[in-house]
């Protein structure tokens, strides 16, 4: 048995494990198509975290609804203040349909925070992926089946336990929601990422009795300020994994005014996927325990100890940032053409040299469970590796 | 207990390969004419030629590819080949192809005695072979000599007998909807991505 001190005991901790002969195989038989790519591992068994029930509970759980509390509580303040709405670069035209969106209670599916927490102290907000939130089938299946086999198997001892209530939520959810059928969901034609995740929402949603289809967003007709699906029906209700800040740019956006068609994530989530979220919370709640020193972006250079990225962006893009002892990192993107914020630097903790983000969802209102990411560098990409995590005290 | 009590998946389990239907299908003979003179000169009745002729004409209106303008139209078919369909946009006409001549896929009773061949008797009847509708034809502007169908699919070359597969040529209604007006952004940023020679993955974050 190895010695371990109270303190390292409490703490968070990575597991080496080993992992299960043939998975990847198995991973494609349940429609896992992207657990590699470009031959680099995304899933990666050969390691897990481990929390206490305490950490999960207080430092996670309890944080994150706190935290998706006071971001909603903004919402109303945002759409009251021309200027807010100027910061968080709302397209001027949309503003009208966008707090309708609010105002009418378009409901809300999902999202995901990003937490830098290492087992002790207060976990602290990076961002809100509020709009089209990924790893979901990572986070909600194929982690849980990894423990269920692990316990199976006798690899993990028993009575390990998971923060990963997603799919359940997810299926009451959409039990729930009263969507229009039929129900479309959709995703750029090219992305099997997209698609996989896509594919998870629409059979759950299946399984909730939701009368689901797929169309590739390249699909989606127009006319007469509708939107129709490839027989030539009306689109009266659309899942999209595709940015709203996208979409307003294309040439189909005029009839998010006009059309009958509801939409998940709705239009009031682009307030809340925007990274100027974080100054305007921070301006709110100066000095919380779960949030960082967060400003709109001046333009002028980097302090130590700061990081900048801009408004929109993904998978890390986009992002600079210079450490405490100035080292200066960044990571290219195609997102140059937004506004940017800056962010106090919370360096992601390192586990056996592995840099740990935590990915923390939630569905319609409630903590749903935790994914975690990990890269070798400070910051977190679409490269990084997902990884899976139990509950054991 | 802090996870699901079930994950069940029950349509992402891959299922056996589907074959596309239409290998194998058995092609069918049709008879294809500019108008009903042409098919009068085939040695068909001319009658059979002129009620076939009034079937296709009467499907050109709910089948022909339709465009918000006659600019797009004739991009596709050709300067003076477009004529206005009947239905209306918000700010205009549609506009549709003129119909340049139709597939007769019933039998044309007179026998064809240009080709020589037996006849291929009318199976549709039994249902166990789909029949070809009768049908309008197109021809686009970079290809006068091809006969196609409204979904663009070609069919002959040449007035007279032609063999095609009846999945292929099945009617549909013309689509008014415009498509392809999302997905631009993801295009264009894939396409500044490559110049970095690295991929955008997914849309989602």
């Amino acid at each position: 048995m190895p010695v371990v001190s109270a303190v390292t005991a409490a703490n968070m901790k990575r597991v080496q494990s080993t992992p299960r002969p043939g998975w990847q195989a198995y991973a494609e038989s349940l429609g896992f198509q992207f657990h590699t790519i470009d031959g680099e591992p995304y899933w990666d068994e050969s390691a897990y975290y481990q929390f206490s029930l305490r950490q999960i509970e207080q430092d996670l759980e309890d944080v994150t609804e706190q935290l998706h509390a006071m971001a909603l509580d903004l919402i109303p303040d945002i759409l009251a203040d021309e200027q807010k709405l100027d910061q968080l670069a709302i397209p001027a035209d949309y503003r009208d349909a966008l707090a309708e969106s609010w105002r009418r209670g378009d409901p809300h599916l999902y999202g995901r925070m990003d937490l830098v927490y290492d087992g002790s102290g207060p976990a602290k907000l990076l961002e809100l992926n509020y709009d089209t939130p990924t790893s979901l089938y990572e986070t909600g299946f194929f982690q849980w089946v990894w423990l269920e086999d692990q316990l199976m198997r006798g690899e993990l001892p028993a009575g390990a336990d998971q923060f990963n209530s997603l799919q359940d939520k997810l299926e009451q959810a959409f039990a729930n929601l009263a969507l229009p059928q039929p129900f479309h969901f959709t995703s750029v034609r090219e992305s099997i990422e997209d698609k996989g995740t896509v594919d998870y929402l629409l059979d759950i949603a299946t399984q909730s009795g939701v009368d689901g289809r797929y169309i590739a967003l390249e699909d989606i007709g127009s006319l007469d300020g509708q939107y129709y699906d490839l027989q030539g029906e009306p689109i009266t209700g659309l899942f999209k994994l595709y940015p709203w800040e996208f979409l307003l740019e294309e040439a189909f956006a005029e009839q998010v005014k006009t059309s009958q068609t509801l939409w998940l994530e709705p239009l009031w989530k682009l307030l809340l996927s925007n990274k100027g979220i974080l100054p305007l919370l921070w301006q709110k709640h100066p000095g919380h325990p779960n949030l960082l020193e967060s400003h709109f972006d001046n333009g002028s250079a980097l302090e130590k100890g700061w990081l900048r990225k801009p408004l929109f962006s993904r998978e890390g893009a986009n992002i600079e940032l210079v450490t405490a002892d100035g080292k200066r990192l960044s990571e290219p993107g195609p997102y140059q053409d937004a506004p940017f914020i800056r962010q106090g630097l919370q360096p992601l903790p390192s586990f056996d040299g592995n840099y740990t983000l935590i990915g923390s969802w939630v569905v319609g209102d409630s903590a749903a469970g935790i994914g975690i990411r990990e890269d070798n560098s400070l910051i977190t990409k679409d490269s990084s590796r997902f990884l899976p995590h139990i509950i054991l005290d | 207990m802090k996870r699901s009590k079930k994950a069940a998946l029950i349509l992402m389990a891959p299922a056996a390969t589907l074959l596309l239907a239409g290998c194998g299908e058995q092609e069918q003979e049709v008879h294809v004419f500019h108008d009903v003179d042409e098919c009068a000169a085939f040695y068909h009745p001319p009658a059979a030629c002129q009620a076939e002729f009034e079937q296709a004409q009467a499907m050109h209106t709910q089948m022909a590819p339709r465009y918000q303008n006659q600019l797009e139209c004739e991009a596709d078919f050709g300067a003076g080949q477009c004529e206005t369909a009947p239905e209306r946009h918000q700010s205009g006409s549609f506009f549709m192809p003129m119909m340049m001549g139709y597939m007769a896929g019933q039998m044309l009773n007179r026998g064809n005695l240009a080709g020589g061949q037996a006849q291929p008797t009318q199976q549709a009847a039994g249902g166990s072979r789909p029949a070809v509708p009768t049908q309008p034809l197109y021809k686009s502007r970079d290809d006068r000599s091809t006969f196609r169908t409204a979904s663009n699919q070609a069919v002959a070359s040449q007035p007279g007998v032609a063999r095609v597969r009846p999945s292929a040529v099945q009617p549909q209604r013309a689509q008014l909807v415009r498509r392809g007006g999302f997905g631009q952004q993801a295009a264009a940023r894939q396409e500044a991505m490559r110049r970095d020679a690295r991929r955008q993955r997914s849309y989602g974050s």
